[in-house]
């Protein structure tokens, strides 16, 4: 499971933009695919651990019936549990689909599973970020 | 014959019956467990300096998790 991004040596404008959008192709499908963005730079062991971390806790988090955020919230932290959760990308679909019976945060359980879907969420952002800026050619 | 979009609808369905029961310490251990293993495998290259930081953030997420449990015992009633 040996990952190497090596240090690029500096390159002209052409070339720096080309790099600059793949970099940002690769971060929108980090955001979109749990682990898609670093799949695309060959890093397997990492792709495969975002994925199994956002999947583990979407799950968990739609098992334990916690609150899934709309775009029709009240306040303010209404809005910032959207933008955790839509952090998953197309598992934010997958986690709508499993609550079946909708959310329950009446009692901890469903309290627990929010806080794990909004960590997907987050943690899915973090990788995200993580795989574009591999994609610049920083070190990661 | 199922195509492969039913029959992965219908695993997601068979998932979805399964609630998921969990103590507080059981989500506490595997939420620990999985950020410490994703961050360890995030940050760190080398297998040895990754276990190492696995280990590491897990005991401290348990350790904290536990002693803030314990600190609010006194007002929990």
């Amino acid at each position: 499971m040996a990952e190497e991004t090596t240090v690029q040596e500096p390159l002209n404008p052409p070339q720096n933009a080309k790099r600059e959008s793949f970099a940002l192709v690769v971060g929108l499908a980090g955001w979109l695919v749990p682990g898609l963005g670093h799949a695309l730079l060959k890093m397997w062991g990492r792709a495969l651990i975002c994925f199994l971390t956002v999947g583990v806790f979407v799950w968990v988090g739609a098992g334990m019936r916690g609150n899934l955020f709309t775009s029709r919230g009240n306040d303010a932290f209404d809005s910032l549990g959207y933008i955790a959760d839509l952090g998953t990308g197309g598992f934010y679909w997958v986690a709508k689909s499993l609550e079946t019976s909708g959310p329950d945060v009446s009692r901890a359980d469903g309290d627990y599973g929010t806080r794990f879907l909004a960590t997907a969420g987050v943690f899915n952002l973090l990788a995200a970020l993580h795989a574009y800026e591999a994609a610049r050619g920083r070190k990661a | 014959m199922t195509s492969p979009a039913s029959a992965t609808f219908a695993a997601l369905a068979l998932v979805a019956l399964i609630a998921v029961k969990l103590t507080h310490l059981q989500a506490l251990v595997i939420f620990a467990l999985v950020v410490s293993a994703a961050f360890g495998f995030l940050g760190r290259r080398q297998p040895k300096e990754r276990l190492k930081y696995i280990l590491w953030t897990l005991l401290l997420f348990l350790l904290v998790g536990v002693g803030i449990g314990w600190a609010m015992y006194p007002f929990s009633r």
